[in-house]
Order: C-alpha cells, then sequence, then structure tokens
C-alpha cells in the first residue's frame, strides 16, 4: 500500500490540532509565568538601581525596598507552581494524546481482525501500537506547547522591554528574528543531512540488537571475535560521518547563543555609553534609565528561553511523520474491512438460529486472497449434516484454512454462499455466529495469564464445576500436578511454558468449555509427535460427540476420525464428498 | 457471551505478585540491594581508554561553562557601574567575552558528542565480547531473545550517563566556587546562606529525586512490559479473539494495561515536578538572599555593584542546574540498568584449569553422562552412553523435555555434565580450545538466528573466506540457489529482521547453507524444521539426504516424517538413549 506525502502532512496537521486543544493549560502555565518573571525582572532591576542611586548618599529606604522584596518572593512561589502545574498539564496532554491514538490503532487491529495475521509480522503490529506511540509522547506534551509557547511569550517580553526601554526591545526584535533566520539557514541542509544520519544512527542500533539476538549462532561458528570488531568499525564510521552532519547543525544552535550574547552585550553597551554621555550618575534621567536597562538585561535569558525549548523539542516533531508512515496503513486497512461490511448483501432478516445442532452447507463458494495468483477456494460445495463429522483432507495450501475461516466469518466468499441450518450465513449476528462455534487451530494462542484463565477465555461466567470437568474431558488434569501452581499456574510470554500437546490440550478445553454446537478443526495435530497427536485425537472425539465437526488435516492419524472424507487440492473438492448438489438431489 | 466478565487472562492477578515477578528479568533487580555503585564503576572503567576525550570534554563545558558566568556578571557590573560612573567592564571586553562564550560552546557541543560517541561504541563492543565469552553466550539458547533485547535497551540507557548526568553535575560543581568568590564580598553569613541554598537545589534536590525514582522506573519498565504482552497477546490471538468474540474484553483490558502504565507516568512526572520546583524555589530564595543584603535587610549590606555581578553569576549558575533534577531522575534509572548491564555478561568460565588438548578424530562418544540444569531440578540425563562415528548419519528422537536440546548445549560443551564424560576424538570437549571445537561442530536449529543483513553477509558467518562461487554451491545443495538467483539483488538482497523478508522454509534453507558453508565435519540439527509446514518439512528434509556426504550429521527432533535416510536412530527416554531400527 503506497501512502501520499499529503495523507501524512493531513495526519499530521489533524494530530497537532487535536493535541494543541489539550495543550491548552501548558500554554496558560507557561504564559502567565512568563508574565511572572517580567514582573521579578522588573523587582530585582527597582532594587538594584535604587541602591545604585543610593550608593553615594548611602540612604536606603526600606519602605521603598520592601514591596519589591515581597512581590518578588510572592511571584518566585507562583512562578514554581505555575512551573510544575505546567509540567503535569503537559504530561496529560501526552497521556491523552497517545491514550487516544493507541485506542484508535487497537480499534482498527480487532476491525481488521485475523486477516492482519496474514499481511503483517505480530511483531511489528505491537511495535506499532506500544513503542511508536510511545515515542509521540514528546510530540503533544513537548513540541505542541513549545512551538506556541516560542511564539507568544518573546513577544510579551518583547512588549514590557518596549514600554520600558524601546531602544533595548528593537535590539532583541533584532536578534529574535536573527534565530529563524539563522536556523533556515543552517538549518535546511543540516536537516535533510542529520534525517540521513539519524536514519544511519537507528540502523546500527537496530544491527546491535540484532547480533545480540543471534549472538549464540555467531559463537557457534566462532566469528565473536570478528563480530565484535565489524561492530566496532560501523560504529566507528557512523561517528565520524554523524560530526561531519554535527558541524553543521549546531551551527544553528550557535547562532542562537550569538544572538543572545550580541543581545546581552549590546544592551549593557548602549545604555551604558547614553547614561556616560549623560555625565550626571544620579540624575533623574540617569536613574530611570538604570532600572529599565536593567530590566531588559535580565529579561534576555527569558526572551531566549522559549526559543532554546522550541529547538530542542524539534527532534519531537519529527516523529509524527515516521508514525503516520506506519499509522496511517493500518487505518486503511481497517477502513477497507470496515468499507465492505455495508456492501455485503443486507440481511433479510437478522437471526441468531437457536440450534443444539447445525448443518452446514457450502454453495458453489469461491475466493482467493489476492486475483493475481488465482483462486484460493473455486467452485466449493459440500454440505454436513448436523451432528455429523467431515474430514476434509489436502496439502497445505490447498485452501482449507481459508474455508474454515469463512465459516468463522473471518472472511467472506466473493461469490456463491454459506448456510447454516438453511439461513445464509450473512443473516446470522456476528455474536449468534461466536456462539454456535467452536475453534481449534494448528497452535492455540495461550494469552499472558494463569492456566484457569486461559481456559476461562471460551466463558469467562462459566462455574467452577463446569471448568473442571472441561479440564478433565480435555485431559488438561493429568499435567496440573507438574505445573508449580497447579490451574493457577501463569503460563504465556514470561510465564511457564507449555509444550505443544499440552497447549493443544488448553485449546480443547477451552472448546469443550464453550459446548458449541459446530466444532471446526484446522490441522490440530500438525506440530505433535505421534504418541501426543493419539492422546489428543481421543479427547477431540470425545469432543466431537453429538456436534457438527468440519476437520481439516493432511494427517494420516487424523483420518482415523470417523465421519465422511472428502479432498481438497488447489481449491477444488476431488473424490467421494461429492457437492452439495449431489448429495441434496 | 452475554454475561460481563469479571476476569480475562489480559486483566493482571495481583500486580507486584508472583505473576509480576515471573514478568522478566526486571525481578532480579529487585533482588540487587540497591543501586549500588558497582555497576557504574564498571560502565566508568570500560571507558578509561576514552579517558582523555571524556576529560577534555569536561573541560570545555567547565570553561564555556566560566565564560558564561563572565559574559552575564560583567554585563550587569557595566550597566550598574555606569550608573555610578564607574567603568568597570570595557566594551572590548564585554564583546571578547560574548564571542568566546558562543565559540566555547560551540566546541563543547562538538567536543562532548564526540566523546559520547566513541563511548557508546567501546559500550556497546564490549557489551558484546563480555556477553559472547561467558558461558552467557549460549543464552540465546535458552533465554529468549526477547530479554536479551530489554538487555539492549539496558546498554541505551547509559547513552545518558557522560552528557546528560555527568557533565551537568561537573558544571554544577564548578559553580560552588564561583559562587563563593563572587559573593565574598558580601560577608560571611551571605555567602553560607547562598552556598547551601544552591547546594540544596542543585545537589540535594536531584539526589533525592533519583532515590525516588529508581523504584518508579522498574515500575514503569514493568508496566510497559505489562502492556507490550498485552498487546502482542491481542495481535498474535486475533483468531482466538474473533472466534469467541472476546474484542471488547481484551481491548478493556489491553486498555486498563494501558491506563495503568500512564498512572505510573503520571505519578513520576508529579514527583519530578515537585522536586524541579523545590530545586527552582531554592534558587529564588538564594536570590531574595542578594536582594535582601542589597538593601541592608537580614544581612549587611552588600555594595551594589558586588551585587549586580553576584546577582548575574547567580542567575547563570542557575540555569546551568536547572537540568540536574530531571538528570537525577535518569540517574536512578541508569544505575539500575548499569548494575543489569554489569551483572549479565558476568564471565562465569571457570579458569582453564584442565589441559587444553586436540581431538584425535571426529568420533563423539557420551559416557555415563548425568547432567542437570540446577541442582534444584530433576535429572535430565542419567547414565546417557552413546557413541557417534564419523561419517554416520543418526537421529536422536524424543518427546519434547527429554533433553534433546541439552543434548546439542552438551556436545558444544555450553553446558558441562554432572558426571561421566563428553568427548570428541577422545577427548572431553571442555578441554578442546573453543575455537577448535566451534571449527569441529557447526550447528543448526530453530534457534539458529538469520541477522538483518544481506544473504552474502549471512553466509559468510559459516565460512570468512569464501568466494561467490561457494557461496553459490552451498546455496545450491541447500535447493535455494535459484530462489536467490531469481531475486534482483541476487546475493546482495537483503533479508530483513529475522529472515522477514523470505518465507521460513526458505530461510530455514538459507541457515542450511550458512552451515553447510562452514568447514566443520560434524552438523547438529536440532529441530531444523520446527515451524514449518509438512510440505516444506519433507522437502526440506530430502535435501538433507542429499548434503553433507562424508560429514556426521546428527537429526534432533521429536518425530520422522520417513524420508530422511539414516544410519542409526535412538530414542531418548528416561534420561537415557534406546537404540531404535536403523
Amino acid at each position: 500500500m503506497t501512502i501520499d506525502r499529503a495523507a501524512i502532512r493531513g495526519w499530521s496537521a489533524r494530530q497537532n490540532r487535536l493535541g494543541r486543544r489539550r495543550a491548552l493549560p501548558v500554554l496558560v502555565c507557561g504564559t502567565l509565568s512568563g508574565v511572572a518573571a517580567v514582573g521579578q525582572a522588573w523587582c530585582m532591576a527597582g532594587i538594584l538601581a535604587h541602591a545604585l542611586a543610593a550608593g553615594r548618599s548611602g540612604m536606603l529606604d526600606p519602605r521603598v525596598l520592601t514591596p519589591p522584596l515581597l512581590l518578588f518572593a510572592f511571584l518566585a512561589v507562583t512562578r514554581a507552581v505555575l512551573q510544575g502545574a505546567g509540567e503535569v498539564a503537559a504530561a496529560s496532554a501526552g497521556v491523552a494524546g497517545r491514550r487516544r491514538l493507541r485506542a484508535e490503532v487497537l480499534q482498527a487491529v480487532l476491525r481488521t481482525g485475523p486477516r492482519l495475521l496474514r499481511q503483517r509480522h505480530t511483531g511489528e503490529v505491537a511495535a506499532l501500537a506500544v513503542d511508536r506511540i510511545e515515542a509521540l509522547d514528546g510530540f503533544f506534551s513537548r513540541w505542541i506547547p513549545a512551538a506556541t509557547l516560542a511564539m507568544v511569550v518573546p513577544a510579551l517580553v518583547l512588549f514590557a522591554v518596549a514600554v520600558a526601554q524601546p531602544r533595548a526591545a528593537l535590539i532583541l526584535l533584532l536578534c529574535g528574528v536573527s534565530v529563524p533566520v539563522a536556523q533556515a539557514l543552517f538549518g535546511i541542509g543540516a536537516a535533510v543531512a542529520s534525517r540521513r544520519q539519524f536514519l544511519a544512527l537507528s540502523r546500527l542500533q537496530v544491527r546491535f540488537l540484532d547480533r545480540i539476538r543471534g549472538i549464540a549462532t555467531i559463537v557457534l561458528f566462532g566469528q565473536a571475535d570478528a563480530e565484535a570488531e565489524r561492530l566496532r568499525i560501523a560504529a566507528d564510521e557512523l561517528r565520524r560521518r554523524t560530526m561531519q552532519v554535527l558541524r553543521v547543525a549546531f551551527l544553528s544552535s550557535a547562532a542562537l547563543d550569538l544572538a543572545m550574547a550580541t543581545a546581552l552585550v549590546a544592551i549593557a553597551l548602549m545604555d551604558g555609553r547614553s547614561l556616560l554621555a549623560g555625565g550626571a550618575t544620579s540624575s533623574w534621567v540617569g536613574g530611570l534609565l538604570v532600572p529599565r536597562s536593567l530590566f531588559a538585561l535580565l529579561l534576555v535569558p527569558e526572551f531566549f528561553a522559549p526559543l532554546r525549548a522550541f529547538a530542542l523539542a524539534y527532534q519531537d516533531r519529527m516523529q509524527v511523520s515516521g508514525a503516520a508512515e506506519q499509522v496511517l496503513p493500518l487505518l486503511g486497512e481497517a477502513g477497507e474491512q470496515a468499507a465492505e461490511a455495508p456492501a455485503a448483501p443486507a440481511a433479510p432478516a437478522v437471526r441468531t438460529v437457536v440450534a443444539y445442532s447445525v448443518s452446514v452447507a457450502f454453495e458453489g463458494v469461491s475466493f482467493s486472497w489476492d486475483p493475481a495468483r488465482g483462486r484460493t477456494l473455486d467452485d466449493v460445495s459440500f454440505r454436513i449434516p448436523a451432528q455429523e463429522t467431515l474430514v476434509l483432507a489436502g496439502p497445505s495450501g490447498s485452501g482449507k484454512s481459508t474455508l474454515i475461516e469463512m465459516l468463522l466469518g473471518f472472511v467472506r466468499p466473493d461469490s456463491g454462499r454459506i448456510t447454516l441450518n438453511g439461513a445464509d450465513l450473512d443473516s446470522i449476528v456476528p455474536a449468534a455466529l461466536a456462539q454456535m462455534t467452536s475453534w481449534i487451530g494448528q497452535k492455540p494462542v495461550l494469552f499472558a495469564g494463569t492456566l484457569r484463565d486461559n481456559v476461562l477465555f471460551a466463558r469467562p461466567d462459566a462455574t467452577e464445576a463446569e471448568l473442571r470437568s472441561a479440564l478433565r474431558a480435555a485431559a488438561v488434569e493429568s499435567f496440573l500436578d507438574v505445573l508449580p501452581a497447579g490451574i493457577d499456574t501463569v503460563i504465556g510470554e514470561g510465564g511457564f511454558g507449555l509444550s505443544g500437546g499440552q497447549a493443544q490440550r488448553v485449546a480443547v478445553a477451552r472448546a469443550f468449555l464453550k459446548n458449541a454446537p459446530l466444532l471446526l478443526l484446522d490441522e490440530p495435530t500438525a506440530h505433535l509427535d505421534p504418541g501426543t497427536e493419539r492422546e489428543i485425537l481421543d479427547s477431540m472425539r470425545r469432543l466431537a460427540v453429538g456436534r457438527t465437526v468440519l476437520l481439516a488435516t493432511h494427517s494420516v492419524a487424523a483420518h482415523s476420525f470417523s465421519g465422511r472424507r472428502v479432498d481438497l487440492n488447489q481449491g477444488r473438492l476431488l473424490g467421494r464428498g461429492g457437492s452439495a448438489r449431489e448429495m441434496t438431489a | 457471551m452475554n454475561t460481563v466478565p469479571d476476569r480475562t487472562p489480559l486483566d493482571a492477578p495481583g500486580r507486584g505478585g508472583p505473576r509480576a515477578a515471573q514478568l522478566d528479568l526486571l525481578s532480579e533487580e529487585e533482588a540487587l540491594p540497591s543501586a549500588g555503585l558497582h555497576g557504574l564503576r564498571q560502565v566508568l572503567g570500560v571507558w578509561r581508554g576514552r579517558a582523555g576525550i571524556l576529560a577534555a570534554g569536561v573541560l570545555v563545558s567547565v570553561l564555556a561553562l566560566l565564560a558564561a558566568f563572565a559574559l552575564l556578571g560583567a554585563t550587569g557590573v557595566r550597566l550598574a557601574g555606569t550608573a555610578t560612573g564607574v567603568l568597570l567592564a570595557s566594551a572590548l571586553m564585554l564583546r571578547l567575552l560574548g564571542a568566546g562564550r558562543v565559540m566555547l560552546r560551540y566546541a563543547e557541543r562538538l567536543v562532548t558528542h564526540d566523546a559520547t560517541f566513541r563511548a557508546l561504541a567501546d559500550l556497546r563492543v564490549w557489551f558484546f565480547r563480555r556477553l559472547s565469552g561467558s558461558a552467557a553466550g549460549g543464552l540465546g539458547l535458552r533465554r529468549s531473545g526477547d530479554m536479551l533485547a530489554r538487555l539492549v535497551g539496558d546498554v541505551e540507557a547509559l547513552d545518558g550517563l557522560y552528557l546528560r548526568i555527568l557533565l551537568p553535575a561537573v558544571g554544577a560543581l564548578l559553580c560552588l566556587p564561583v559562587l563563593f568568590f563572587s559573593l565574598r564580598p558580601g560577608g560571611l553569613w551571605l555567602t553560607i546562606v547562598v552556598l547551601l541554598l544552591f547546594a540544596s537545589g542543585a545537589f540535594l534536590v536531584p539526589i533525592a529525586a533519583s532515590r525516588l525514582s529508581g523504584g518508579d522506573a522498574s515500575l514503569l519498565a514493568r508496566r510497559a512490559a505489562w502492556l507490550r504482552v498485552g498487546v502482542l497477546d491481542m495481535v498474535s490471538g486475533l483468531r482466538e479473539i474473533r472466534a469467541f468474540r472476546a474484542e471488547d474484553r481484551v481491548l478493556e483490558a489491553v486498555l486498563g494495561r494501558e491506563s495503568a502504565l500512564y498512572q505510573a507516568q503520571l505519578g513520576l512526572t508529579r514527583r519530578i515536578a515537585v522536586a524541579a520546583g523545590l530545586s527552582f524555589l531554592f534558587g529564588q530564595l538564594a536570590v531574595l538572599a542578594i536582594l535582601a543584603a542589597i538593601a541592608g535587610m537580614v544581612f549587611a549590606r552588600l555594595d551594589p555593584i558586588a551585587a549586580a555581578f553576584a546577582l548575574f553569576v547567580l542567575l547563570a549558575a542557575f540555569e546551568a542546574a536547572a537540568g540536574l533534577t530531571r538528570a537525577g531522575a535518569l540517574a536512578g534509572h541508569v544505575a539500575h540498568a548499569a548494575d543489569r548491564v554489569a551483572a549479565v555478561g558476568a564471565p562465569s568460565k571457570p579458569a582453564a584449569s584442565a589441559p587444553r588438548a586436540m581431538p584425535a578424530n571426529d568420533t563423539l562418544r557420551f559416557r555415563a553422562v548425568a547432567f542437570r540444569w540446577s541442582p534444584d531440578r530433576p535429572l535430565v540425563f542419567d547414565g546417557l552412553n552413546l557413541e557417534i562415528q564419523p561419517g554416520m548419519r543418526v537421529a536422536l528422537l524424543g518427546p519434547s523435555g527429554s533433553g534433546k536440546s541439552t543434548l546439542a548445549s552438551l556436545l558444544l560443551a555450553l553446558a558441562e555434565p554432572e558426571a561421566g564424560e563428553v568427548s570428541l576424538g577422545g577427548v572431553p570437549v571442555g578441554r578442546i580450545d573453543e575455537p577448535v571445537l566451534r571449527a569441529r561442530i557447526a550447528w543448526l536449529s530453530q534457534a539458529t538466528h538469520l541477522f538483518d543483513d544481506s544473504i552474502r553477509a549471512n553466509l559468510l558467518l559459516g565460512r570468512p573466506d569464501a568466494d561467490d562461487a561457494a557461496l553459490w554451491r552451498a546455496l545450491d545443495d541447500a535447493a535455494i540457489g535459484d530462489m536467490v538467483r531469481e531475486l534482483p539483488d541476487g546475493l546482495d538482497s537483503w533479508l530483513g529482521e529475522g529472515g522477514a523478508r523470505v518465507s521460513g522454509g526458505q530461510g530455514r534453507r538459507i541457515a542450511l547453507a550458512r552451515t553447510l558453508l562452514s568447514r566443520a565435519p560434524i552438523l547438529i540439527l536440532d529441530e531444523p524444521c520446527a515451524g514449518l509446514d509438512a510440505q516444506t518439512e519433507q522437502e526440506f528434509l530430502r535435501t538433507l539426504n542429499e548434503v553433507g556426504e562424508g560429514r556426521t550429521v546428527i537429526l534432533i527432533a521429536h518425530r520422522l516424517t520417513g524420508v530422511e535416510q539414516l544410519d542409526r536412530i535412538w530414542r531418548l527416554s528416561g534420561g537415557q538413549a534406546a537404540a531404535a531400527a536403523a
């Protein structure tokens, strides 16, 4: 899927808009804090000027000095509170942005459903939903507020200085404007180069991680020293090239330093000169000029601080387009899926088919995953009467799994129709369909959690007695004793590792617990050794009693399952099964 | 499914319970006494070779800071001085200070970044060597790649140590004497009070923050891992979720974990914000003290010009120290990361006590071998006897848990038997020099890693000096040559992460080609077909029949498919090997 630049820009702009709404408290805190800083500078300048003016006479008036001192203290506390509140507000804005995006992504994943697993690697999707979105924290909590504050606060400071000391304000303005100009000058070339460099850096990180993951392979080939040397050379090469880029990129930071130093020196010199020119040190003009110039000087750091924060947060902005490139296709796939759903034939009457026995019929069903690669299923027709078993044989890639995924409602036939008890599959509400079917695949997914939770996944409201009987029926009980904490042992990622056979027993227990009338088995013993396979098949035969069963397998042992057998080859039915038409005729 | 679920597998049962402890190696961290300095000391030891450039970075950064003090102080004095008619700082001096400050800052950035990159490269190479040189080299066989990835995250966490912690801390230390000298005219009292306030803001609060955040960092990492596991479960379990219509409850559970992570993050942010606020207030109090001294209140009256200098210097000092609270919070995390990194690769190989020897031939023999992974676990082998003659093709079968992969570990000298002897050519494998042993035995398993690199680079790992003709021969032997030839970039095609750009079967064949390329006379194939579908598996095993003539081939599997051609078959059970039909 190609994603065009415009879509990425549009998405980034949308994030910006939504983020800015959330960042409002941060902006308020930042602006008020700027106002307080201006007030503090005024107090400091006033006190210092008063002392300077009184320097000769030695007379200081506490009544004049006490109010600014108190005001300074008050403003200090205010600023501390505002800064803290601003930080917490920024973090909340970051949380809000990430929460919204992650919910969007996770919902898109669930909406796309199992189909997603055919297109993407699980690790890739997880990295997107967790790490990519975590990395956007800085965009919402730092970049968005910084982008606005870099305009508002310097403007505020400039205004205050302009009122007190217009010439100093002019200097500040000139120096301030030179910052973005210089950054554009050095920045554009450097930005392109540094993006490429950033890519190289992240590639080195990936390479390091990759080599560590495969360290056993490297050691066993006796290549550890050679690989360490290669790693060192690659890192050194990267450093050399990175430093070349940084030499230019740092010029834009240097421009900011230069602007600030120039402003400081220019204000100090210009006002000092005019003071000296005035001659009289404690003259009325001089007396007024000193606090104002000091005020301007004290505000120089305040003027440049938001610009610096802006420059620092710039890298957070870069994260967005990277995230967009990954999120957009995912949302797009989910969108397609959603768009397809209404296009399906409108259900004449949505029903739930309440039944304890279900018959299944495929009538001329065709399907292809990718039109270029031909049909996965080609005009498939068959019928399974209620409470009977159909064994679907055929090599891998013949379309067995696709056929079962259709019955589960994961995919829809391109043509033909599937019925349960005569009702079109499309007319059955998904929840009712899910209630009617149990499914066991090649490798059941065990969720990180206790064994109990994993079995209860099938039916969270099952009673303890129902759970126990499902465990007994699936022979899960046979290995409970070996587990460190019995049924409450934590399994799955980070937990106790179950063998393939044990995991499959858990899946069988889920199916027993669910007690659905239609049982779909998709190569349930493909990865098991013969002994385990026999035992699992025994449990499954017990499970099959009184249910309608579709067993897809190429295993010879599984064909001992009593029932009719049909062969599927390259999407077509062969042999003894015959078509539904023949059967019903 | 009409009831509201009160528990799902994705819900965290009792946070911090056995579950959390099992989740990852963070539990190991909790076993550490506290974030001691042991790990950090070791990391700094790695950087000893870089002492020159690291020190240069510190020096330039200190000079740049001094220039900042001088510049701000001088501008303040200049203005204040002119007000009283004294010219204390010349225009030339100001201009020089301004230019000096800008240039020193630029130099500081260049030097410190260069030093950081060098230090990082050293750290990674050191970590790699350490991990590969210790018994942990076999780590990849048993522990998951995910845990290794987390360790890499720890190494990356150390990146901030120099630039974001050490340099600002040194800068803040430098502020102390500078403040002392600029405050001297204000008398002893003022000096003591201001220095104490500065030290509280710059050191006390950050240290407190580092103490506070140490626990938070591990909580955060645990909750992030918890979220990651939840999402991973959700994605890999999409079929189960759809089949059981569990979308809503699973989503709810994952979002619950997300909220828990946010809660921890916001808690940490709040604490850091309070610490930063405190640090800021200490600074403001110090300014207030100087202002009071100017006004002649509380303290002895301070000369206004000296006061202007002190005031401006103090403002610069607090700006330099402003980042320390955050650095402190980071330091706690970094110290823990350093401890974990230092602990993991600890060399555990016993000193070469036994005399080294060269194997006489390629006969492999297990004699009455007993083995267990740890004393509290049952014996995997108990009196295992096996002899494999050079050139034999044998299979070792057994259900999972019967010790098949343990057998490979023993052969590769990644583990040592408790009793008995594993020998190659009459010499115990533990007494054979590692390069010699590695050159004799090549290993292929499901865990064999395909690197995110070109096909050529992946193959060359098997024999670094192989020419293209040899590479193609190996690929053809593994029945994958035609596929590679069809790729637009041929041997230079990129394989992707873990071989993601090729199918599972193709990846396994490329790994086989790499194994065949090595000159090792003994091939161990440990469940080489796990995860392949039946058809691909049979084709792969047929390929195996035709390659490696003259070499010993040891196939380890849980079952045979019937297409393998073998000289002998053993079945492993009860810790012993029983001969089965050939």
